[in-house]
Formats: structure tokens, sequence, C-alpha cells
């Protein structure tokens, strides 16, 4: 089975060596995405801090409904955008999240420590970014 | 043939991703939208060839945008795809029986999209 990522990766490898005009409709694209990735990187980084955040005031029990929900929507707009700049793996942790945070019954000290692992492996992929993006 | 798409998303991100996406691979020209009531302005306006609408959007969502297109005389032959990151079979069944053209999911792959959107409409070119 082709991994479809596989060959995208690949194009943005193939575009970081070639000038604009000499790059293919795919791979300016690519270049493109990567330029947006940098730009749009801090609004994904305070989302994920924010996850962490809400994450860590569960552990204490101190989690409120408002920071709870502000939680949901900032999973739910990870999810929609990270597979989007190439961190499909970003969207799935994201998804997660969104589930745990979202469901109306306080999770378990278990769950919530499985979350706060799940979270730290969001923002470690966040902070290496997409393929290409350096 | 060039179309013309019409973005309504809150999200800047998904915005200009999508923008990004379909003017360079499909040469589309984009129209975009960051609200549902400023969707159905620059639908009306514009009378793009199809509308890419998100579902969850503050103020107005993405089915009431739907529903309020549809009810429009000036944008209700528009053909309208939904964009969501998840969508229940009861609700495929819903924005189904609202009009909706076609359900697309997020996160969506930028190389394949105008793909996607032609093969949903019955477009010829692929982009």
């Amino acid at each position: 089975m082709v991994d479809p990522l596989s060959k995208r990766d690949e194009t943005v490898r193939t575009a970081a060596t070639l000038p604009p005009e000499a790059q293919s409709p795919e791979q300016k694209l690519q270049t493109m995405l990567s330029a947006l990735w940098e730009r749009s990187r801090h609004t994904v980084v305070e989302r994920a801090a924010l996850l962490q955040e809400a994450g860590k005031l569960w552990t204490n029990d101190r989690l409120d409904e408002a920071t709870r929900l502000r939680a949901v929507d900032s999973a739910h707009k990870l999810a929609g955008v990270l597979g989007t700049f190439g961190l499909p793996r970003g969207t799935e942790l994201a998804r997660e999240a969104e589930q745990v945070f979202g469901q109306p019954i306080p999770p378990s000290k278990v769950e919530i420590e499985q979350l706060l692992l799940l979270l730290a492996e969001l923002t470690s992929l966040i902070d290496r970014g997409p393929v290409g993006s350096r | 043939m060039t179309r013309r798409i019409l973005i309504i998303d809150d999200e800047d991100d998904i915005r200009q991703v999508a923008a990004m996406s379909l003017e360079t691979i499909a040469g589309w020209d984009v129209i975009l939208a960051n609200s549902g009531k400023q969707g159905i302005e620059r639908a009306s306006k514009e009378q793009p060839d199809a509308i890419l609408l998100d579902v969850m959007m503050p103020e107005m969502d993405g089915p009431t945008t739907l529903l309020k297109l549809k009810a429009n005389g000036q944008t209700s032959h528009i053909p309208v795809l939904l964009l969501t990151a998840k969508v229940h079979g009861s609700d495929q069944r819903r924005f189904a029986e609202m009009g909706v053209a076609a359900i697309l999911f997020k996160p969506f792959d930028p190389l394949t999209l105008a793909r996607q959107i032609s093969t949903a409409l019955g477009w010829r070119e692929d982009g």
C-alpha cells in the first residue's frame, strides 16, 4: 500500500531545493504551505498550550466550565488544521483530546494521566512541525 | 475552465490553505468570507460556481448559513459543499435534506482538494 503522506513529504523536500520559477504547482503549494505554517505556528502553539493548561487544571480538579469549553474548541480547531499542514498524527491526538474534554462525565485520574501524555506528544509534534517547514 | 469558489470559514488558516490550494493547483478564482453573514452577501454579489462552507462557526453556523443560501433566490442554485471535521450519519441525512451537494472532511489534503470538489460536483476537469 502506498502511503500518500510519504509522497507528500517527497514533494516538500524537492520543493525546498528548487527556485520558485522551476517548481511545479504542487511544489509551489508546498512552499506556500510551509510559509503559512511558520506564520500560523504561534496560534497553533497557543492552542496546544491552552489544552495543556486545562489538562493540568483537571489533575487538581480545578478545571472550570468556561476553560473546558475553550479546550474543546481549541482541540477541534487543531484537529481540523494540523492534518492539512501535513501533521495527520496531530489531528488524531487533537481529536482524542476533543473527545476527552467534551465528554459530559469528568474523566478518571487514569484518563487524565493519559490525556496529559497525549497532550505532551501533541506539543512535541507541533514543536517539530511538518516536514520541510524548517 | 476557470471556476470561482467561495470559501466560508471563520478559521484564517483553513481559508488560506484552501485558497492557496485551489488557486495554485487548479487555477481557480477564490472568494473568501469569514462568517456566514459575509458569505451570504458575497454569494449574492459574486455568484460563484460553488461554495465551500464550514459547519462549525460562531454566530451563524454552517447549516444555518446553508438554509439561508437555499432560501435566497439569488443563491439557491449554487452548489454548497460542507466542510467538517466530523459528521454523524443522522447529520449526513439532515444535511442532504437541506440541499447540500457534498460533504468534505477536515483535515483535507491541499494537493487534492480541487479534485475532490470537481469529483463531488461532477465537473469534468480535475484541477
